[in-house]
């Protein structure tokens, strides 16, 4: 699965922290779900969807690997 | 994992305190027969003739202090929340727990057949400890090695 928070946060000029502040969550989990290192909940998905303005499916990509 | 079976975080400060104490008192009773006198329990003598069994007069309890203090300082690592929980962290937890407990075992089974005699007895004791340290180790391993990433 991909992810397109990178990118997100770039357009939206904030830090891992201060996305991490925003959701309610760790530095560590943000930085994990970038990394690919770490699926996210569904709650935290929506809440960045949310955040970003955007739609679930645009910044979590399902891969054919999945 | 259950965030209801987790101490405050304040807990891993706490345990590290009590760790370091526990760990010299351990060496110095474990390697130079250290005790504190004042620990020693009088029970009753038994001899038995026939056989010239003798058992101990006294107990002393200064290793009993060193081992609950170095397990009881562990569990305090090892179960203090951290500063933010949330859903990775309790995921990383599970995960080094399992990670953990196989490890153990696969040391376990390796010296199980690389130490023979009363050696063993050294594997055993250090056993008790060995899930615990390497459960801490790992997790703080998997937290730290996030933190340090880039961003």
């Amino acid at each position: 699965m991909k992810n397109t928070i990178r990118i997100e946060r770039a357009v939206h000029n904030i830090t891992q922290q201060e996305l991490a502040e925003k959701i309610g969550v760790s530095r560590q989990t943000i930085n994990a779900i970038e990394s690919n290192k770490y699926v996210p909940s569904t709650v935290l998905a929506l809440k960045m969807a949310r955040l970003f303005q955007k739609k679930v499916d645009d910044i979590f990509l399902l891969e054919d690997t999945d | 994992m259950e965030s209801s079976l987790l101490l405050p975080h304040r807990y891993k400060r706490i345990g590290l305190l009590l760790l370091l104490p526990s760990l010299v008192l351990g060496i110095l009773v474990r390697f130079f027969d250290f005790t504190f006198s004042f620990l020693t329990l009088h029970i009753a003598k038994t001899t038995v003739n026939t056989n010239n069994l003798h058992l101990e007069d006294n107990i002393n309890l200064t290793d009993e202090l060193a081992l609950t203090g170095i397990i009881v300082a562990l569990l305090f690592i090892a179960f203090a929340r951290e500063k933010t929980e949330d859903e990775y962290i309790a995921h990383t937890r599970l995960a080094s727990l399992k990670w953990a407990v196989l490890i153990n075992y696969l040391l376990l089974l390796l010296a199980t057949w690389l130490v023979h005699g009363f050696a063993y007895i050294d594997v055993m004791m250090y056993n008790m400890l060995t899930v615990l340290i390497i459960f801490i180790v790992r997790f703080n391993y998997a937290l730290n090695s996030n933190k340090k990433s880039p961003e």
